[in-house]
Parts: structure tokens; sequence; C-alpha cells
């Protein structure tokens, strides 16, 4: 089981060392809200100056890598570019082409539509992928193609309406449910939460009898689509995040040695309490190591 | 009689003739629930006011205990009267939207207010005990994002969230009432009308229920709320409050295994399942699956169809252990292999999909 120990001194060099790349989380650890936590600027340059791959990946739906990457530049992070950037959208189309689109099978008729329950970052990623959304383009005559998806992400102009929709378009078998992301609630910079793509998930899960499949966090989906494009080794990266059930869980499920870092969701006497818990899932969500800010890791680097 | 956990096998019978007679003459009072058994949206189920009429006529108390919270008792005494049924008071309707009114005026002090996901019904019966409240329609918020619904007031006299059918849901809705139960903590109750979570319409079709909108709350606020509708035994606690009951004297009549037959069983009553309602057995299965029951309800659905269909009684070996004897109806009425009409093939596991079953059979066997 992991140890949950503080990285600090010779420790950090230990670690990070023999690194070739580290996986960060974004909100709770590059950022919160519109302020980048002090120093991860200059930490991730510091990644950069010694080699070592910085990747991204985040369960936030709302923005398309492209916005991501404005981002980034807008908060004082150099060299970011959106190909590093694996955002739980982007994640969601990729998985949606690959079913929908993939193997033949649907090429012919388009693979049909997407019923998407989020907002204009995860449309156009859903697009950039190749597919039709349910609700635009439709021609005004003839039959409709079918919807064969219905994606849930972050939609903060989620309504009983559009669970209705959905719901009907869930009642054929062979349309797949979706979620961008588990994550019940997102912080805000004044303490107060945001129901999360969780919430929603549950609402539609319980509506029409069925499971979403998630593509974000902890699931491994993602790191799947860093592999495939980058071709990381599991056993040379990190991952860092702020965030127990998904970050670390997510790092456990792919391999990766696991880093907390405390500006974000989780306590220090969460992870404690998991690393005391009898059952054996709790076990799963305690970091190897920990920092009270990734700030912390600079030193773990050359100059 | 029923038989609880642990008082051995549960058996459930078709209900007829000597049987019925018997099971009856030993009630003096009869749960109905409603939608499913005795109407399908607006139209009265063949043969159910007569039955009712009649069941009044020998002197049995009637009462309604619905998990609907779209209406008002008065509403409901309305609905009753329009379709036929026997004269019915307010005191004799147990809609969830009035013991969901009723356990808030229990449960808060006084003067607290609550913050309602739910109809103007709702917000009818809780004026109706007196409980200030805001929330039901549109939400009426400032700025059309989460940073602006984050900086509107709270209102400082809200102690719980209230959650029923809300065709006005929505995102904003979601956040206001996560922030009350953020800020009042243990302090700010969290409540929900039922967990159904289709709501049947007519034609088989249907929309979600409440019980979805009641876990997108919980999810958000990763606690879990307290349900006044079936199965839990809250509604069946006001109509003992309200009338002198005997549970050993009691029938429970549903149309749903998960709900109204599980209450009437853990309540102690005697129960009696419909299959006029919850459209199809299908429908059941489909709703089971999506609930948080055991996993194998559904193989021993469909071992109930198959016995159905052949006209067996449902022994022990139906069930599995545990959970399941609570949710062995003690009778049923209406078998579809001898109801009138036309014969039906022999082998179809999904046979019962919309089949009407009247209620002419416990009608025919409560005559003389």
């Amino acid at each position: 089981m992991a140890g949950c120990r503080r990285l600090s001194g010779a420790g950090l060099r230990e670690v990070l060392g023999p690194a070739q790349g580290v996986l960060f989380d974004c909100d709770g650890v590059l950022w919160a809200g519109e302020r980048a936590v002090p120093g991860a600027p200059e930490l991730l340059e510091r990644l950069r100056r010694s080699g070592k791959a910085a990747l991204f990946v985040s369960n936030n739906s709302r923005r398309s890598v492209a916005e991501l990457e404005r981002r980034f530049s807008r908060l004082g992070f150099r060299g970011v570019r959106a190909e590093h950037v694996f955002s739980s959208a982007l994640c969601s189309a990729l998985f949606l082409r690959q079913r929908l689109l993939g193997g033949g099978g649907d090429a012919g008729n388009g693979g049909g539509r997407v019923f998407v329950l989020g907002g204009e970052g995860l449309r156009g990623e859903v697009r950039d992928a190749g597919l039709r959304l349910a609700g635009e383009g439709e021609s005004a005559t003839g039959p409709a193609e079918p919807v064969r998806a219905v994606l849930v992400g972050y939609d903060d102009q989620f309504t009983f309406a559009k669970l209705a929709q959905a719901c009907g378009y869930l009642r054929d078998p062979q349309c797949l449910l979706v979620a961008t992301d588990p994550d019940p609630w997102h912080p805000l910079s004044d303490g107060q939460r945001t129901p999360g793509t969780g919430s929603l998930t549950a609402a539609v899960e319980t509506a029409s009898g069925r499971k979403a499949l998630v593509v974000g966090k902890p699931n491994t989906y993602m790191f799947d689509c860093i592999v495939e494009r980058f071709g990381v080794d599991p056993s040379r990266t990190l991952m860092v995040g702020d965030r127990l059930e998904t970050d670390i869980l997510f790092g456990k499920n792919c391999g990766l040695s696991t880093i907390l870092t405390l500006t974000g969701v989780s306590r220090l006497e969460e992870a404690q309490a998991y690393m005391a818990s009898d059952s054996a899932a709790a076990k799963d969500l305690v970091p190897n190591y920990y920092v009270d800010s990734i700030a912390d890791l600079i030193p773990g680097l050359d100059e | 009689m029923a038989a609880m956990a642990g008082g051995g096998p549960r058996q459930c019978r078709r209900l007829e003739a000597e049987a019925a007679r018997a099971v009856l003459g030993a009630a003096d009072t009869l749960l109905f629930d409603c939608d499913g058994v005795l109407w399908r949206g607006e139209a009265a189920v063949g043969g159910a006011a007569a039955t009712l009429g009649r069941l009044a006529a020998a002197g049995k108390r009637l009462c309604y205990v619905t998990n609907n919270s779209s209406r008002t008792r008065v509403a409901y005494t309305e609905k009753l009267r329009r379709l036929g049924f026997p004269p019915a008071e307010p005191r004799h309707i147990f809609g969830s939207a009035f013991c969901a009114a009723r356990y808030l005026r229990q449960a808060l002090p006084p003067g607290a207010a609550a913050y309602v996901l739910g109809s103007p019904a709702l917000a009818a019966e809780l004026e109706a005990v007196g409980i200030p409240h805001l929330g039901p329609g549109p939400a009426a918020l400032p700025g059309p994002a989460p940073a602006d619904w984050a900086q509107a007031p709270l209102d400082p006299a809200v102690r719980a969230v209230l959650v029923g059918f809300d065709e006005h849901f929505s995102y904003a809705k979601l956040c206001q009432a996560l922030r009350y139960l953020l800020r009042g903590g243990s302090d700010c109750l969290l409540v929900g009308t039922n967990r159904d979570h289709r709501l049947p319409l007519e034609g088989g079709t249907g929309i979600p229920g409440t019980g979805c909108l009641v876990k997108a709350v919980e999810t958000a606020a990763q606690r879990e709320a307290f349900i006044v509708g079936k199965p839990n035994r809250y509604m069946f606690d006001c109509v003992v409050s309200e009338f002198n009951i005997d549970p050993a004297r009691t029938i429970m009549v549903g149309d749903r295994l998960d709900t109204d037959i599980l209450m009437g069983n853990s309540c102690g009553l005697t129960t009696l399942l419909t299959l006029t309602g919850v459209t199809t057995l299908d429908e059941v299965k489909g709703q089971e699956g999506g609930s948080a029951l055991h996993s194998s309800i559904q193989d021993l659905l469909d071992h109930l169809v198959r016995c159905l269909v052949f006209c067996n009684c449902w022994h022990q070996r139906c069930w599995g252990p545990q959970l399941l004897p609570q949710l062995c109806p003690g009778w049923l009425a209406a078998c579809p292999a001898h109801a009138p009409g036309p014969a039906r093939p022999a082998e179809e596991p999904d046979g019962l999909g919309g089949q009407v079953q009247e209620h002419h059979h416990l009608l025919h066997n409560l005559a003389e």
C-alpha cells in the first residue's frame, strides 16, 4: 500500500530524478479559479529544462483543449500546447468517435448523432471529432439520423426537459450512455461548491435504468489516449493531483506513482483516514507522496 | 396472512372466491395506491370505482396512499369524485406532498423555512401547515452563470431542502439546494418525497420521476435524503396517527413490488398486488434494475412472470433470502391466464405486456 509520505529534501531527487514525465491534474493543482498556484509556472519551466515531459489530464469538461491552451498562457504558463492537454471533453469525443465511427461498421450512415448535455466547449470537441450533434444541422425533411449516444458533461443549463429528452433516446438499448467524468461537485474560489457532472449523470442513470460509461478519472481511458499519442512508460511517469477519489485512484489504476498536492480538494486527514481504513478499496486512494503545493517539487529538479 | 421475515416461507396466492371472502372479511381498512391501481392518467381502471363502492358499502375504511407529490389532498378528493369513486375526505388521502409537509412540521423548529424543488401542490401543502418556503417554479437567479448564482443571497431562515417532482428542475436550482445544504450541514434537513424513477404516462411512455432529482441532490451534496414516500414507512405512520389502524386487519393494494408491497409487508399489513399498473411487468423489471434492490431481482421477476403465465402459485423457491420475501405480495389480484377474454399463447415470457387486468375478479369475489 502507498505510504502517503511527505516528499521533501533528498526524497524529491529520488522520486523526480528517474521520472521521464509528469501528468498533472489542472484545477486545484496548477491554478485555483483565475489564479495560478504560486510557483506552478516555474515548476513547469524547470521540468521542461530538465528534459522531462509535462502532460495535463483534467476531468473538467467545460473547455475545449484550444481554450485550455489559451488559459495556460493567460495564467502565466509557458509552452503548453493543446496537444499536451487531455481533457475529459476531448477524450469523451475520442471515445465516441471510436465507438460510433471506428471499425467501419456505421461509416456509411455517419455513425448517428450524439445528444450532448453540456456547454459549447464540450459540443465543439464532439464536432471536431467528426460527430454530429442532435439538434444541429438536421435537414427539415426526411427521417432524422438516430441518436446513438447520450453524452452527459458539465451542463449548467441542465433542465428537466433535457433529462426527459435524454431518457427518450436511451429507450433504444443501442444508444450509448457516456459521462465525461464522475465528479460530484467542484470547489469555487470562495469555498462554496458547484454541482458536478456526477450529479447530473446520477439523474440520467436513475431515470433510464442504465449505467453510464465514464470516460474521466479514475477510469483509465484518458491514460490510453495519452499513451496512444505520446507512448509514455507508466513506470517512469508520475501523477500529480488534488483529488484522492479521481486523481490518485487514476494513478493507481494506470500503474503510476502518485503525488497528492494540498492546494485543492482533498485534505491530508482524508488520505490518512483512507490509509487507516480496513477496506481494500480505501487503500487504493492513498497517494505514494504528498506536498503542500507543486512548487515544493522545484528543489527536486536540476538547476 | 402475510408472514414477516423470519416468520417462515411466504406464499403469494391468487385471490379469488373463498380466499377473497376470507381476506376481505378479515380487513377493516384498505389502503390503495392510486396511479396504476385506481386510474391511469385521467382514465379510471375498469371496475375499480364499482369495487371500491362495494367495499365502502360493506363498511370498509378506504384510504389512499400515493407517492405522487404533484397534487394536494383536496385535489385528490376532487379526482376521486370526478372518476366515480366513493366520496373521500382529505383526511383519507395520504399523498407524499402532504406527508412531507407533515414531516417538516414535526422536524423543523418554528419559523424555519424550506427551499423547495417541487410543484405548486407541494408548496400549497407546506403553506397549509404553516411552513415558509421558497423555490418552486423556474429558478429566479441573477445572471446566467454559476459564478453569479453563487453570489445570490441565501435566505437565513432555510433549514431544509425538500425535493419533490419538479418540472422546473435545473442546474441553477440544484446549485441553490447544494448551497443551503453546505451552509447548514447537519442543521439543514434533506428530504425527498419519494424515489420513483419514472412517472408512467398513458401509452407506455413515461417521464423521469422524482427519484432522479433526489439522486442528483444526494450526489452533489454527498449525503442521503430522508424519503417520505413508499416503501419507507413514514406515510403509513401518518395513516396510523389519523385513524386507529390494526395492521393485522389492514390490506395494502398496489401495483409495484418495490414501493407498495414492500411498505405493506414492512408494516405488517396484508398485501395485494394488482396487475393493472406499472404498465407491464417489463416496466417493473426495468425499474428494479435501476433501483438499489438486490441484483438477482431480475431473475426472480423472470420466475414470477413464468409462474403467472402458467397460473402457478408462487412458492418460496421463487424468492431469494433476506430482502426478497419482503417483496412477495400476500395475494395476487387477477391472474391473466384466467382473465376473461381471448385465449393467450401458452409460452409468452413477456406476455403480460399491455394486458389490462380488470378488477372484476375482486368484485366478483366480494359479491355474496
